[in-house]
C-alpha cells in the first residue's frame, strides 16, 4: 500500500523573478555578443603575475620545440626501392593469409605458397616488397632491421602473446619503423560485449607499446578462407598511402634483402668436392644508401664476406611512371600502343585501369648455372617465379590444416591478469580454447604441454616440441598438386575477370610455358637484346605481342639548361669532351688510345703521364704535397699579367655583378615613372638604351638577361619578405633541403654506368652482387621462409675491437646477468656471441667491475666485438634455441665507445701483517714477496681493518717482501693491514657469429653457441659446492657472565650512602642458642585450656547476641526520636506561620490607619 | 673478418696511404721501399712520422722487417690527446703537419700536438702557409671553434731545427658537405717575412721586392715580418716569405719561398726572394680555384670523409700528389670524383683551365669519439 502512495519527488521550480531568473533571461537571449573570453571578461584574463606568465609562454615554447624533429637530409632516390612490408605475427595468426589477400587485392592475383619476399607495384609511385616473418627469433630480429612497415597480427581470441612483445622491443632497439596492428580471429567471439571490450583491451596495451593512438586494424571474419575484401582493400589503402621517417641505421647503411639466389659454383668443383666454398650471386632491390663496389657486406646468420662484384639489372618491376610519362589518359595511351616495338611492360596499360605490376621472386637456387647464364643474367631474372607457385601450392594447404601441428603458446600475462589467471589457469585455457578456432583437442594438448613444463620436464617436452615444429615446417615438399589458378604463369600486370579467364585457357593451352619458359628463354641471345627483363617468360603467354613506346624524359634535365650562357653551354660541351680523357688521366681506368692533340690540349692542366707508365720512376719519388710546375710562366711579360687581372677586385667585373650594371638595373627597375602632374610618362634611360640594343645583342643573351634579372628580383623579394621571422631551425631546414636538390640533380644526367662510380649503387637499383667463398652449408641448406639480407658495412666497421656500451637488464627478463656469461647480441646487421664484462662508473671516472647487471639500473658493458659506430642500439638474449614460456629479451642497450683496449678494474686487497710495532711506525709483512714490488707501491695508502690508515715508507731487506709503514695511531699485533689496489681486467675475446641460416633445414632456429656456466653446470649435472666456512650454521651463544663490580674504597667512602654498597648481608639461620623451645602442654592443662576457649566461645556468643538486640533496640528509638521531631518541627512551623499572618494583618491595618486616620488625628 | 688490405709498391705518397688507411680501417702492406738504392728501406723521418702515427692511435700494428723495405700497418683507433713529438729534421714540420689536420678531427679527444724541429724548409708546406690557408679550408667543412688553431711558438730554420708548433683540433663526428665552385675576387693580399738569427733589415728587405710585384694588381697588401729572437729563433740562420691572396668569398691562395739551408746550394738574395715568391703566387693565382694547390689533398679528403651528400669544388690544375691521392681515394674509399674541366673564356682573364670536382661523400662518422 505504501509504496503506492509513495510520493513523487519535488519537482524543480523555475524561478520567474528575482536575480536567479534575470540571469537566465540575459543568458538566454545571449545578453553578451562577444564570443572571445578574454574579451567578455577580461579581468579573468589580465596578468596576475609576471614570473607565471613567464613560466607558461617558457612552456609553451618548449612544447613547441619538442615537436621538432632534427632535420635531416632527405635522401630518398627519386625512384625508391619497394618498400619493406614485414607481416609478423606468432604462428596460426594468419599472416600468409593477410600477405595473400594483400596481393589479391593489389593485383587480382591468387597466390599459392609464398615462401619469400614478393614485390608487387600498388600505385604510381609505390611498389611494395611483402616478407613474412616466421616464429624464429633470428628472423624477427634481421627482419627488424630491414622492415619500413610491420603489419604486426594479433589473434584477438587468444591474445598478446610472447612473440608480438618480442618483436616490439627488438624493433625499438634497432630504430622503430612504422607499425600497424592487426588483430584477427575476431569471428570466435560469439558475445558481442567479451568482443567489445576485448578490443578495447588490446588496443590500449598495444597503444602503450607503440604510441597513443597508433593504428590497430581489426579483420572481422573469414570468407571462404580469405579475409573481407572491404577490410582488405581499407588496409591497403592505409598501406599504400603511408608515410614514412628515415631510420637512422637503414640510411646510413645500404642493404639487399635478396630475393633470389642462385650458385655460380663450376658444378665440376662441386662433384670433386661437395663441401668446397661455393660461388653465388644474389639479387634484390638496394635500399638505405648508397653502395660502394667491392665493399664489405654482412649476411646475418651468415658472416662477413668481401663483395666481389656488383652489377645493377633493369628493374625487374618497374614502376608504371618510370616506363611512360603518364600525363595521357587510358584512352589515349590505347592509340599510342600501336607504335611498332616490342615491349610487353606496357601492356599493363592498356589491360587495366589499375596499373600494377607483380612478380614473385623465387628464391630457389637454379643448378644449371653457368658463366653464359652470368652473362645473359639480365633474362634470366624472372625464370623461377613461375616454378614456385605450383610445387609449394599442396605443402602450404598441408602445414596450415596440418591438427598435429601443435606448440605451445607464449601467453603473455599483464599483472592485473596475472592473480586471476594464476587461480583459474586451467579453466581459462579450456575456456579459451574451446573458443578459438584450434578446438577442443588442442587447447587441451596446450594445456598439457604447459604441465609438463611446469613439472620440470623441460628436456622431453622440448624434444617433443622440436619434433613437431621439424615436422611443421620441414623441408618445403616438392609434391605439386596442380591448380589451374596457380599453374598459371604469374603475370606482370593484373587483370579483370575476363582476361583471367582468357589467360587461363591459354595457359591451359601451354601448360608447361610458364615453368619451362624461365630457364629456355636464357639460351635465347637473342631476346636478351630485345627485353630487358623478365619478359622472357610473359611473353609466351600474352595475347598479343604489345608494342611499346619509349620516351626517355630528359626534359627536367634540360630546361634549367636552356637557360644557361650559350657561351656557358658551349664551354661545357666542350668539357663534357675533355672529361673522359681528363677521368682516365686520373683513374686510369679504360686504356684507350690517346690523341697527341689531347694530350697538349691538357698540357697546360696536367703533366702526368698514364699511371702505368712511369709507376717505376714515381715509386720511391720525394712525398711532397708542393707543387712546381714544370715550366712557369714569365711574370715579367705584360700579358701574362693581364691574363689574371680579372682574378683581383680591381680588375673587370662579370656582367651580372658589375657594379655599373647593377646601377643601370636599378635604375631599370625603379626608373621608370609617371609624372602625373604633367601626365608624361618617363622611361629611363636603361630602356631606351634596351631597345636600341636589341638590334645589336642577340636574343639569347637577352633571354639570359632577362632570365638573370628575375632571379636576382626573386631573391631579393625573398629576402623582404620570406626571412622576416626565420628561425635558426627553418635556416636549417632551407640548407638541407637545397642540399637534398643539390644531390637529385648532379649525377641526374649522367649514365648510370658512369653515376655508379661516382656516388655507388644507389637505393632503388635492382643490383646482383656475387659473392666468392659463401660456406657450402649456404646453398644446400637453404631455405626460402628465412630472408637473407645483405648488409653494408661503413668504413671500418669490418674491423674487430672492443666495445663500451650502457647496458640495461630488460625489465621483462626475469633474471639479472652475470659477468662474463656469454651473451648473443644483436648489434648492427650482425647477430653473435660474446662474453661481456659488466662495469659501473665509479665519481671518479673508474669503470668498477660487477659481478651482476644491477636489478633496475644501467651499467656498462664491456665487449670484444664488431666496430659499430656509437649510438647504435643493441639487445641481448641468452640462447636462440628452445621455447621457454619466458620474455627472451635479457637487456637492451646502447654503443657508447670503440676502443683497442679496455679500462675495467676490479678491487684488490692486499693483506699484511705487522711483526714488530713501533710508535706509529711498524714493519709490516706478507704483503709483497720482493723488495721490488715494495718500491712499486711506495707511497701507496694502507688501512687497517679498525680503520687506522697509513702509508707505505720503505721496503726492509729481510724478511723479503716486508716494509715500514706509518699510521696515524699506535698498531695492535692482531691488526691486519690491507692495502686496496685496482687491477685491469681483460675482456675474454671472443666472437661468434650466431650462422644459424648454415643449418639444415627445419633446425635453423636451433643453434647453440657457448654455454652459459649455469646452463654447463646444469647440463654436466655439476653442484655449486660451497665453501663450508662460508656456509650458515645455527648460532650457539654462550650465556654472558659479568665480573663483580668492584667499587675502590676511596670511591667507595665518597659516596654519598644511597650509593654505597651496603654491607648487609643477607639474614642466616638462627643459630640454635638463639631459638625457643616449643611449649608442650600437661593434659590438666590442656583441658583447662580447652574450658577456657570453650567459655570464651559462649562469652562471645553471647555477647554478639546482646549488641545485635541493642542494636535494633537503639535503630527503633532513633526512629521514634525522628518522628517526634519532625512533628516538632511541623508545629512550630505552623505557629510561625500563625505568628507571620498576624504580623501582616497588624502591619496592614497599622499602614492603612496610618494613612486614613493621620488628617482625622489632626 | 673478412677484410683484405691494400698492397703498395715504393716509399712515394707514404703519408698518403697510412693516413688513409688510419682513418679506413683498411690494412696497408707498402712493399719495395727504396729496395734499389743505395740505401734501402725506410728514412729516418719516415720512421719518425710512423712514431707519430702510433702516439695519435691506439691498438696499431706497424710491423717493419729487417732492412726497412716492407712495411705493414695495421691501424688502430685515433685517439688523440696531448701528443709531443720530435719531428725528424730532414723534412719539415709541415710534413708531419699535414697529416695530422687530415685526422684531428676524427680522433677520440681533441689533439693537442706539439710538434718540435724544422718549421720552415723549401721542400714542404710551411707551418705559416698551412696556418694561413689549411685552417680557414677546414673552417668551411665545420672543423671550427675556440680549439682549433696552430701556433708558430718557436721558429727553426732548416738543417738544424728547433722550432715549435702546438696544433689543437676539436673533435667532430661528421663534416659538412661543401659547394665551393665561384672562389670570387681577390681583395686583400698578406703575408709574413720571416727571418730568424739573420738581421731583421732582411725581412723589410723581402717585403718591399714583393709588394713591388704585387702592387701592379692591389694596393690592399700587407706582409708582416716575423723576427724571432733568441730562444725562440732555432738552430739555424734563415729567412722566407709567405704570401695568401684572400677572395671575397673566403679562399685563400698562397704561394711561399725559403731560403736555401745554410751550408747547402747558393745563398739567396732577399730581394730574388720576395720577388720570385710574389711570382709564385701570381702563378697560383693563374691557376686559380678555391683552394690552393698544397691544400687540395685536404679538401678531397674532407669531401670524402662528409655526409652521403654532394660536395662540389673548383681546384686549379691538379698537382701529381693530388691526382695520386684521388687514385688512393679510390682504392680505400671506392668514391671516385667527377671531373670536369672548366675552360676560361675568351675574353676572360682569369688564368689558366680549372678543374670543378664533384663527389659524394661516403658518409663517414667519427667512429673514435665517445658517446656520453
Amino acid at each position: 500500500m505504501r509504496t503506492k502512495i509513495q510520493k513523487k519527488p519535488k519537482q524543480h521550480q523555475q524561478k520567474h523573478s528575482g536575480p536567479q531568473a534575470e540571469k537566465k533571461k540575459l543568458k538566454k537571449h545571449g545578453a553578451s555578443t562577444e564570443t572571445d573570453e578574454r574579451k567578455r571578461n577580461p579581468k579573468a584574463f589580465a596578468v596576475q603575475s609576471a614570473v607565471r606568465m613567464a613560466k607558461t609562454f617558457h612552456r609553451a615554447q618548449d612544447i613547441k620545440a619538442k615537436k621538432h624533429h632534427i632535420p635531416l637530409v632527405d635522401r630518398t632516390p627519386l625512384e625508391p626501392p619497394p618498400i619493406v612490408v614485414v607481416v609478423v605475427g606468432p604462428p596460426k595468426v594468419g599472416k600468409s593469409t593477410l600477405v595473400r589477400c594483400l596481393i589479391k587485392n593489389f593485383t587480382r592475383q591468387k597466390l599459392g605458397e609464398i615462401s619469400g619476399p614478393v614485390t608487387i607495384v600498388s600505385g604510381k609511385k609505390r611498389r611494395l616488397t611483402f616478407m613474412e616473418c616466421n616464429n624464429d627469433i633470428n628472423t624477427m630480429i634481421d627482419l627488424a632491421k630491414v622492415a619500413d612497415l610491420v603489419l604486426m597480427l594479433i589473434d584477438a581470441s587468444f591474445g598478446f602473446e610472447m612473440e608480438t612483445f618480442e618483436f616490439l622491443n627488438i624493433c625499438q632497439v634497432h630504430g622503430f619503423p612504422r607499425i600497424m596492428g592487426v588483430l584477427t580471429h575476431l569471428d570466435s567471439f560469439k558475445n558481442n560485449k567479451t568482443l567489445r571490450k576485448t578490443k578495447k583491451n588490446l588496443k590500449h596495451r598495444f597503444w602503450t607499446e607503440v604510441y597513443q593512438g597508433a593504428k590497430l586494424f581489426y579483420l572481422s571474419g573469414m570468407v571462404y578462407g580469405e579475409y573481407q575484401t572491404q577490410e582488405v582493400k581499407n588496409l591497403g589503402r592505409f598501406i599504400s598511402v603511408m608515410k614514412f621517417r628515415p631510420l637512422v641505421w637503414q640510411t646510413s647503411h645500404p642493404y639487399v634483402l635478396v630475393d633470389r639466389m642462385e650458385d655460380l659454383t663450376d658444378p665440376e668443383k662441386v662433384r670433386i668436392d661437395p663441401k668446397c666454398d661455393r660461388t653465388a650471386s644474389l639479387y634484390g632491390y638496394l635500399r638505405g644508401t648508397h653502395l660502394k663496389n667491392k665493399g664489405q657486406i654482412h649476411i646475418p646468420g651468415v658472416g662477413d664476406f668481401q663483395v666481389k662484384d656488383v652489377n645493377f639489372l633493369p628493374d625487374p618491376c618497374p614502376l608504371p611512371d618510370a616506363q611512360k610519362k603518364r600525363a595521357l589518359n587510358e584512352k589515349e595511351h590505347a592509340v599510342y600502343i600501336d607504335l611498332p616495338a616490342s615491349h610487353v611492360n606496357q601492356l599493363q596499360v592498356c589491360a587495366e585501369m589499375q596499373p600494377t605490376t607483380e612478380l614473385v621472386q623465387s628464391l630457389i637456387d637454379t643448378h644449371a648455372t653457368l658463366d653464359a647464364k652470368m652473362a645473359a643474367s639480365k633474362v634470366s631474372l624472372f625464370s623461377g617465379s613461375a616454378t614456385l607457385d605450383p610445387t609449394d601450392i599442396s605443402e602450404q594447404k598441408q602445414a596450415l590444416w596440418d591438427p598435429k601441428t601443435q606448440r605451445e603458446r607464449r601467453k603473455v600475462l599483464f599483472a592485473e591478469e596475472m592473480k586471476d589467471d594464476d587461480e583459474e589457469d586451467d579453466e581459462d585455457e579450456e575456456e579459451e580454447s574451446e573458443g578459438g578456432d584450434e578446438g577442443e583437442s588442442s587447447g587441451e594438448d596446450d594445456l598439457s604441454e604447459e604441465e609438463d613444463n611446469e613439472e620440470d620436464c623441460l628436456s622431453a617436452f622440448l624434444k617433443k616440441s622440436r619434433g613437431d615444429s621439424v615436422k611443421a615446417s620441414g623441408p618445403p615438399v616438392k609434391k605439386s598438386k596442380v591448380e589451374a589458378e596457380s599453374e598459371r604463369p604469374v603475370f606482370a600486370d593484373s587483370e579483370d575477370e575476363l582476361e583471367m579467364s582468357e589467360h587461363e585457357s591459354e595457359g591451359k593451352d601451354q601448360p608447361l610455358g610458364a615453368g619451362d619458359s624461365g630457364h629456355c628463354s636464357e639460351d635465347e641471345s637473342d631476346e636478351e637484346s630485345e627485353d630487358e627483363s623478365e619478359e622472357g617468360c610473359l611473353m609466351s603467354n600474352t595475347v598479343t605481342k604489345t608494342p611499346c613506346f619509349i620516351l626517355f624524359v630528359s626534359t627536367g634535365a634540360l630546361k634549367w639548361k636552356e637557360n644557361l650562357q650559350l657561351k656557358a653551354s658551349q664551354a661545357f660541351l666542350r668539357q663534357q669532351e675533355s672529361a673522359p680523357n681528363l677521368r682516365k688521366l686520373v683513374y686510369g681506368s679504360v686504356v684507350e688510345v690517346e690523341d697527341d692533340e689531347d694530350e697538349e690540349e691538357l698540357g697546360g692542366l696536367f703533366r702526368v703521364s698514364r699511371p702505368q707508365n712511369n709507376k717505376r720512376f714515381q715509386a720511391n719519388d720525394l712525398d711532397s704535397s708542393h707543387f712546381h710546375p714544370d715550366t712557369t710562366h714569365n711574370w715579367d711579360l705584360e700579358e701574362m699579367l693581364n691574363s689574371i687581372r680579372d682574378c683581383f677586385v680591381t680588375g673587370k667585373w662579370e656582367e651580372g655583378q658589375d657594379a655599373a650594371t647593377l646601377l643601370k638595373e636599378d635604375e631599370e627597375l625603379y626608373g621608370d615613372f609617371e609624372d602625373l602632374e604633367t601626365g608624361e610618362v618617363q622611361k629611363g634611360q636603361a630602356m631606351r638604351e634596351d631597345l636600341s640594343e636589341v638590334t645589336l645583342t642577340t636574343r639569347d643573351a637577352l633571354k639570359f638577361r632577362a632570365f638573370l634579372k628575375k632571379r636576382r628580383l626573386k631573391e631579393r623579394f625573398n629576402a623582404e619578405y620570406d626571412d622576416g621571422d626565420a628561425t635558426y631551425f627553418d635556416d636549417l631546414k632551407e640548407e638541407l633541403q637545397k642540399q637534398a636538390e643539390l644531390n637529385r640533380a648532379e649525377f641526374e644526367d649522367v649514365d648510370d654506368e658512369t653515376r655508379v662510380q661516382y656516388e655507388g649503387f644507389r637505393p632503388g637499383m635492382y643490383v646482383r652482387l656475387e659473392i666468392s667463398s659463401l660456406p657450402c652449408e649456404f646453398v644446400t641448406s637453404f631455405d626460402p621462409h628465412y630472408p637473407i639480407i645483405l648488409g653494408g658495412l661503413g668504413s671500418s666497421e669490418g674491423n674487430v675491437g672492443y666495445l663500451q656500451m650502457r647496458l640495461k637488464k630488460h625489465r621483462w627478463h626475469d633474471r639479472i646477468l652475470k659477468t662474463r656469461d656469454p651473451l648473443i647480441l644483436s648489434l648492427g646487421w650482425r647477430r653473435f656471441q660474446t662474453i661481456p664484462l659488466y662495469h659501473i662508473e665509479d665519481h671518479n671516472g673508474r669503470h668498477r667491475l660487477l659481478k651482476y647487471t644491477p636489478l633496475h639500473m644501467h651499467c656498462g658493458a664491456s665487449i670484444w666485438g664488431p666496430i659499430t659506430p656509437q649510438g647504435t642500439g643493441f639487445l641481448a638474449l641468452q640462447s636462440l634455441t628452445g621455447i621457454k614460456p619466458n620474455f627472451r629479451i635479457a637487456a637492451t642497450g646502447v654503443v657508447l665507445d670503440l676502443d683497442k683496449s679496455v679500462t675495467v678494474v676490479k678491487k684488490l686487497k692486499l693483506i699484511g701483517y705487522p711483526y714488530k710495532i713501533f710508535k706509529n711506525t711498524s714493519f709490516i709483512k706478507g704483503m709483497f714477496n720482493t723488495v721490488l714490488e715494495v718500491a712499486k707501491f711506495e707511497g701507496a695508502s694502507v688501512r687497517t681493518v679498525s680503520g687506522i690508515r697509513g702509508q707505505i715508507k720503505k721496503a726492509l731487506s729481510t724478511p723479503p717482501g716486508a716494509y715500514r709503514a706509518t699510521f696515524e695511531d699506535r698498531l695492535l699485533m692482531s691488526d691486519i693491514v690491507f692495502l686496496r689496489s685496482w687491477f685491469p681486467v681483460a675482456v675474454p675475446q671472443l666472437y661468434n657469429p650466431v650462422t644459424s641460416l648454415l643449418l639444415p633445414i627445419g633446425q635453423k632456429d636451433s643453434w647453440s653457441g657457448m654455454r652459459t656456466l649455469g646452463q654447463l653446470k646444469h647440463d654436466l649435472g655439476i653442484r655449486y659446492k660451497p665453501n663450508s666456512d662460508s656456509l650458515y650454521k645455527p648460532i650457539t651463544r654462550a650465556p654472558r657472565r659479568f665480573n663483580k663490580l668492584h667499587i675502590p674504597k676511596e670511591l667507595q667512602k665518597a659516596l654519598p650512602f644511597k650509593n654505597k654498597p651496603k654491607q648487609q648481608q643477607p639474614k642466616g639461620k638462627t643459630s640454635r642458642d638463639l631459638q625457643r623451645p616449643s611449649v608442650i602442654r600437661e593434659p590438666h592443662e590442656r583441658k583447662v585450656a580447652a574450658l577456657l576457649q570453650a567459655l570464651s566461645t559462649v562469652h562471645n556468643y553471647n555477647r554478639k547476641k546482646t549488641h545485635m538486640v541493642q542494636h535494633s533496640k537503639h535503630k527503633e528509638f532513633l526512629k521514634e526520636k525522628g518522628k517526634q521531631e519532625d512533628a516538632k518541627l511541623k508545629r512550630q512551623k505552623e505557629a510561625r506561620k500563625k505568628l507571620y499572618r498576624v504580623m501582616g494583618q497588624m502591619d496592614q491595618k497599622k499602614q492603612r490607619s496610618s494613612l486614613k486616620g493621620a488628617p482625622q488625628d489632626d | 673478418m673478412a677484410s683484405e688490405g691494400l698492397s703498395y709498391d715504393g716509399c712515394n705518397f707514404f703519408r698518403q696511404r697510412l693516413v688513409l688507411s688510419t682513418l679506413s680501417g683498411k690494412r696497408v702492406k707498402i712493399k719495395n721501399i727504396r729496395s734499389k738504392e743505395d740505401d734501402p728501406g725506410l728514412r729516418e723521418f719516415e720512421a719518425s712520422f710512423i712514431r707519430l702515427l702510433d702516439k695519435v692511435t691506439n691498438g696499431s700494428r706497424i710491423e717493419i722487417n729487417q732492412t726497412g723495405t716492407v712495411l705493414f700497418y695495421q691501424p688502430g683507433l685515433l685517439y688523440g690527446g696531448s701528443v709531443e713529438h720530435e719531428c725528424n729534421p730532414q723534412r719539415s714540420i709541415g710534413y708531419y703537419l699535414e697529416a695530422l689536420l687530415m685526422l684531428g678531427a676524427f680522433m677520440k679527444t681533441p689533439l693537442k700536438a706539439t710538434l718540435r724541429g724544422v718549421t720552415n724548409d723549401r721542400t714542404d708546406p710551411t707551418v705559416d702557409l698551412l696556418k694561413s690557408t689549411a685552417l680557414p679550408l677546414m673552417k668551411k667543412f665545420g672543423i671550427d671553434g675556440e680549439g682549433f688553431e696552430l701556433k708558430v711558438v718557436k721558429r727553426g730554420m732548416a738543417p738544424g731545427g728547433g722550432g715549435e708548433v702546438v696544433f689543437t683540433c676539436p673533435v667532430r663526428r661528421t663534416i659538412r658537405p661543401i659547394q665551393l665552385t665561384d672562389p670570387g675576387k681577390i681583395k686583400r693580399i698578406r703575408g709574413v717575412a720571416y727571418s730568424a738569427r739573420v738581421s731583421p733589415q732582411m725581412a723589410n728587405r723581402i717585403v718591399d721586392s714583393a709588394r713591388g710585384i704585387l702592387n701592379q694588381f692591389l694596393p690592399d697588401i700587407y706582409i708582416y715580418t716575423d723576427h724571432m729572437k733568441g730562444a725562440n729563433s732555432g738552430k739555424s740562420p734563415g729567412f722566407g716569405l709567405t704570401l695568401v691572396a684572400e677572395t671575397l668569398n673566403g679562399c685563400f691562395l698562397s704561394a711561399e719561398m725559403t731560403s736555401t739551408p745554410q751550408g747547402q746550394g747558393d745563398p739567396v738574395l732577399p730581394e730574388d726572394l720576395g720577388r720570385n715568391c710574389a711570382k709564385l703566387l701570381l702563378e697560383e693565382v693563374h691557376r686559380g680555384g678555391c683552394v690552393d694547390s698544397t691544400n687540395q689533398s685536404l679538401a678531397l679528403l674532407l669531401m670524402t670523409l662528409g655526409q652521403q651528400d654532394v660536395s662540389k669544388v673548383l681546384l686549379g690544375p691538379l698537382s701529381p700528389y693530388t691526382i695520386e691521392f684521388l687514385r688512393h681515394i679510390r682504392d680505400f674509399f671506392q668514391i671516385m670524383f667527377k671531373i670536369e674541366v672548366q675552360k676560361p673564356l675568351e675574353d676572360e682573364r682569369k688564368g689558366g683551365d680549372k678543374v670543378l670536382l664533384t663527389g659524394v661523400g661516403v658518409g663517414y662518422s667519427n667512429i673514435n669519439k665517445t658517446l656520453k
